[in-house]
């Protein structure tokens, strides 16, 4: 008899007691569960019918990964994770339990803090004051006004606002860092000029944004700072977690999406 | 430039979701991959994702920043012949309204890309009514020391999408 499926939320160590009335995707949330595998447990549940990347499901997937991370060290799946079966989900734990339990210790007491920094929509008349070349185009459009001149010095001033944000951001990651113990660059994200994420002990997440407060008021003309956490650990779990054991379990057949 | 198309699978809804989407990259792109299973279609995402930076760098940005610059010019020249610290307090007054509409404009361009029509709206009013009445029977789940931060400022734009919508039918 097959298993049905299961959506995965996360992976922890098998002695932990999930908090009661925890949720995850779909609507309505449906109730999450323990599946136990030797010294691991994943979190799952049941797939919600017709399950997409809508926004109640995103936030589903967060919130009880945060309310997960409250209690224990946490390895976070991507959104939309789902294994055929429990046996495809045990298999998958045992094949790469010692590198599990191993970053599952790396993670204890610690937390991601996200810092993205955009340009200052309001520091245009900074820019054109501190910027020779900006100006010198401003003036030739006033000269010969066009659209072509428009979209060239609009574009130049586009470039010259994020220039001036990733300098200011630059100073603020480098401080950041100071605090963390590990950090990672994160993907481009249209509008950012900086995208990073720090691992720090939790003890010092309050610091971390007392410091990114501090430098958001100092620099509200050239950089929008926004800090985001204490979240789950997304970016400092390996991104493949069962590669060790390819080759080790048999895969079962499955369609990718 | 055009960037209207109707995405059906898009359901995601940026602008008002703020702490979601400071966070939509992380929950998508980073986190665990067991390579044995599958995973959900994220097709209405990529396009999202893709559409919002097109709209970021838009002739129709570029436009705006050239012409709030314009009047930073023409403001300073006047400021120049007559008295300085009067029309210099205009000029700046004119410069942040400018550049405001042009922030504001992102904001609603990235909205028609999302192509949210009527049934998305409420669709999400929907989930939003949901949400609450979950956070009124379960306040543990969303009140762990670890959410604090986030979910007070969940809190203030929910507030607040809520109060320009109600704005809006009035």
């Amino acid at each position: 008899m097959a298993s049905p499926p299961l959506y995965v939320y996360a992976v922890v160590n098998a002695g932990l007691a999930l908090p009661p009335g925890l949720r995850g995707v779909g609507r309505p949330p449906v109730p999450v569960r323990l599946l136990p595998a030797g010294e691991l447990a994943a979190v799952v549940s049941d797939v919600p019918p017709d399950l997409r990347a809508r926004r109640r499901d995103l936030t589903g997937h967060q919130e009880l990964l945060l309310a997960l991370c409250a209690a224990a060290p946490v390895l976070p799946m991507r959104f939309g994770m789902v294994a055929d079966g429990a046996g495809t989900v045990r298999r998958a734990l045992d094949a790469a339990a010692p590198a599990h339990l191993a970053t599952l210790e790396r993670l204890d007491r610690r937390t991601e803090m996200n810092l993205k920094a955009m340009p200052a929509q309001d520091g245009v008349a900074a820019l054109v004051r501190d910027d020779p070349a900006v100006r010198r185009l401003a003036a030739d459009v006033r000269r010969r006004p066009s659209y072509e001149g428009n979209v060239r010095l609009g574009s130049a001033i586009a470039e010259g606002l994020a220039r001036r944000a990733a300098q200011a951001a630059d100073g603020v990651a480098q401080e950041l860092a100071a605090l963390a113990d590990e950090r990672v660059q994160g993907a481009e994200v249209p509008g950012c000029v900086l995208n990073t994420s720090y691992l720090l002990p939790r003890a010092q997440a309050e610091r971390c944004r007392e410091l990114v407060d501090r430098r958001a008021a100092e620099l509200r003309d050239r950089v929008e700072l926004r800090l985001t956490g204490p979240l789950p650990c997304y970016s400092f779990v390996p991104v493949e977690g069962s590669r060790v054991a390819a080759g080790a379990a048999p895969r079962p057949a499955v369609v990718r999406s | 430039m055009s960037t209207t198309t109707t995405y059906n699978e898009a359901a995601v809804c940026v602008p008002r979701a703020g702490t979601l989407y400071d966070v939509l990259e992380l929950i998508l792109d980073r986190g665990m991959v067991i390579d044995i299973f599958v995973r959900v279609s994220l097709v209405g995402i990529e396009i999202l994702k893709i559409d919002a930076r097109i709209v970021v760098a838009s002739v129709d940005t570029y436009l705006r920043f050239a012409e709030v610059c314009n009047r930073l010019d023409l403001n300073e020249d006047a400021s120049s012949r007559t008295v300085p610290d009067l029309f210099a307090s205009m000029s700046r007054g004119v410069a942040t309204g400018g550049a405001r509409r042009a922030a504001k404009s992102i904001g609603g361009r990235v909205k028609e890309a999302v192509g949210m029509d009527e049934d998305d709206d409420r669709e999400d009013e929907d989930d939003e009514r949901f949400e609450e009445e979950e956070k009124e029977k379960a306040p543990a789940r969303k009140r762990g020391s670890g959410t604090r931060s986030t979910s007070r400022k969940t809190a203030s734009k929910k507030s607040s999408s809520r109060s320009s919508r109600h704005s809006k039918a009035a």
